[in-house]
């Protein structure tokens, strides 16, 4: 969390010099903030969801729609594992133009990400298939963009 | 178009699991690595297109800035100012904190990009206000609290026309431009019918502030009021990019706020820096689920496609906005905003573009849609947020939001019908559509 904070106010700061090396420090951020803090720092409330139905529906069967939802993210993200490390691998032919930072230690943030969600999804699913109710509506608490 | 084509099953896919609660940003995704897996191309072109997009998306980084910006500028005391401001101009006529709570609106959304922060930062306080002493109903005041607070994202910044220029290739400063006076017209059709009703039902009117008193007032309220046209000075005197923009005014927001002000401590500082990367963690997410779809969108060639079928039904322009209109405003009553906004939309843009309408138009309608989606039963995230802090039943929040409902589809109407309203602004600043 500490993390994030820190990479936000370089971010920030930097971001009012228009020149080169700081454009790509603060996109490279940006980039890190947003997949590190999607894998580790922001708790499954936080996220931008859409629980008309998941709230309207009793106990059991949100739990089963859960248990279907976090299967399919779980396959289709397993399934991307391995051509994924193929692209951030290949990438490591170039470097970003400023800070000559390989893009392939750049990009490897999203297999990070993609492992963690694994991680993360692997445990809800076990939750909930011995019965817990991970997403337990909260109607009031209203994230999204808007 | 036919259902069981790898796209159709995609963006299936994507309602089917963000209707499940999978985060949006994630079923997108998914939805999107469906699709590559289907149609058999490399699935790791998803991870392709999420990484360089974001990674060459400069002027999306004005999103997290924009969130700073009003993050810092909703610390009590300015509000507390603000509120005293608008008081001192409106509050003298009939149902005087109604209209203070309209004006209220319209200004913080000059500083904000976002409806639920609007309803977030002065929906406690005014709910108070409006009901001490029973002046107006609980009921009343908080529906009129949510439906101000859809002028936020619609005059500049915003955050859902941010989006909307990422899945559209849109200027954003000619967007922020073309908000400006369908927002104007909202505001003013909600004060028109808070002064009709008023009338009627004899609402009471606020002491008022004796002229004299307006300069201090003002000079009090003077250096947030400054933020809106230090944003937009930056932005259209040309001197620096909307990201920049963006950051000016966060860095602004923040100076007025520790110094001018100084209502933020450290601390609070702290805390606002660590609010806004949360937030921006959730929406970045949207942003690459956004990026891995709109590619999707680009390789299925559906442009082309929804030409030649659109030709073949020969669709006016006014026909198919009023058809676009219609979809939007039933989808936003079921739907999340941010579904509709990158998941639909993307997908009649395309027809919206062959049927010759200009893509700034079509945004600010859009947006106004999944705005007004905002207060649509049963699903609005603005009525809930507003039933837990004003603590009524929904059923009532929804009766009192119907009449500002309608005046908002007239001026909606408007728009869709004029669209010299929304392109004016623009025009005059040298957009070429």
């Amino acid at each position: 969390m500490f993390c994030a904070f820190l990479i936000q106010i370089v971010f920030r700061y930097f971001s009012s010099f228009p020149v080169g090396w700081t454009t790509e420090l603060t996109v490279i951020t940006w980039l890190w903030l947003v997949l590190w803090g999607a894998a580790f720092v922001i708790k499954e409330k936080e996220e931008i969801r859409f629980d008309l139905l998941s709230a309207a529906f009793g106990r059991r069967t949100r739990i089963a729609l859960g248990i279907v939802a976090a299967l399919a993210l779980l396959v289709l993200y397993a399934a991307s594992l391995p051509a994924t490390y193929k692209y951030v691998a290949f990438m490591k032919v170039e470097k970003t133009s400023y800070l000559k930072i390989r893009f392939d230690w750049l990009f490897s943030i999203y297999l990070v990400f993609l492992v963690a969600v694994l991680a993360r999804y692997s445990w809800i699913l076990w939750q909930l298939l011995r019965g817990r109710d991970v997403h337990a509506p909260d109607p009031t608490k209203a994230s999204s963009a808007l | 178009m036919n259902l069981a084509s790898p796209f159709s099953l995609a963006v299936i896919a994507i309602v089917a699991l963000s209707l499940l609660g999978l985060p949006v940003g994630h079923a997108m995704i998914a939805g999107s690595v469906l699709y590559l897996w289907l149609a058999g191309l490399d699935i790791g072109t998803a991870a392709e297109q999420l990484l360089n997009g974001m990674y060459t998306s400069y002027v999306l980084l004005a999103i997290p800035l924009f969130i700073l910006a009003a993050e810092f500028m909703n610390s009590g005391s300015i509000m507390d100012r603000l509120l005293r401001f608008c008081n001192a101009l409106v509050g003298r006529y009939r149902g005087g904190l109604a209209h203070v709570n309209v004006l209220q609106s319209i200004v913080f959304a000059s500083m904000s990009g976002s409806a639920l922060a609007d309803a977030a930062s002065s929906g406690k306080l005014m709910q108070i206000l409006m009901t001490k002493d029973g002046k107006y109903t609980p009921s009343f005041a908080a529906a009129l609290t949510a439906a101000s607070a859809v002028i936020g994202p619609i005059i500049p910044p915003s955050i859902p026309l941010v989006l909307y220029a990422l899945i559209s290739d849109t200027s954003i400063g000619f967007l922020f431009l073309g908000g400006v006076i369908p927002g104007l017209l909202i505001g003013i059709a909600q004060m028109g019918l808070i002064a009709y009703t008023a009338r009627k039902k004899n609402f009471p009117v606020e002491p008022p502030v004796p002229l004299r008193e307006l300069p201090r007032v003002t000079w009090q309220a003077f250096p947030a009021l400054l933020m809106p046209i230090i944003l937009l000075g930056c932005l259209y005197g040309g001197i620096t990019t909307p990201t920049e923009a963006a950051a000016a005014a966060a860095a602004y927001a923040l100076l007025a706020s520790f110094l001018i002000y100084r209502s933020l401590g450290v601390r609070d500082v702290y805390n606002s820096l660590l609010a806004s990367a949360r937030i921006t963690i959730s929406i970045g997410m949207l942003i690459a689920g956004a990026l891995v779809f709109n590619y999707v969108i680009t390789i299925e060639r559906l442009p082309q496609t929804l030409g030649t079928l659109l030709t073949s039904y020969q669709l006016s322009p006014l026909g198919f906005l009023l058809m676009a209109n219609v979809l939007l405003l039933i989808l936003g009553c079921f739907l999340e905003g941010t579904t509709i906004l990158l998941v639909i939309v993307p997908v009649l843009l395309p027809t919206a573009h062959a049927v010759g309408i200009d893509p700034v138009h079509f945004g600010i309608v859009a947006v106004v849609n999944i705005m007004l989606g905002l207060i649509t039963p049963p699903y609005g995230l603005l009525l809930f947020m507003m039933m837990r802090i004003a603590d009524v039943p929904l059923k009532d929040l929804v009766r009192d939001v119907m009449p500002f409902l309608a005046a908002m589809l007239g001026v909606l109407a408007l728009i869709t019908l004029v669209p010299d309203l929304v392109l004016f602004l623009p025009r005059l600043m040298g957009y070429k559509g």
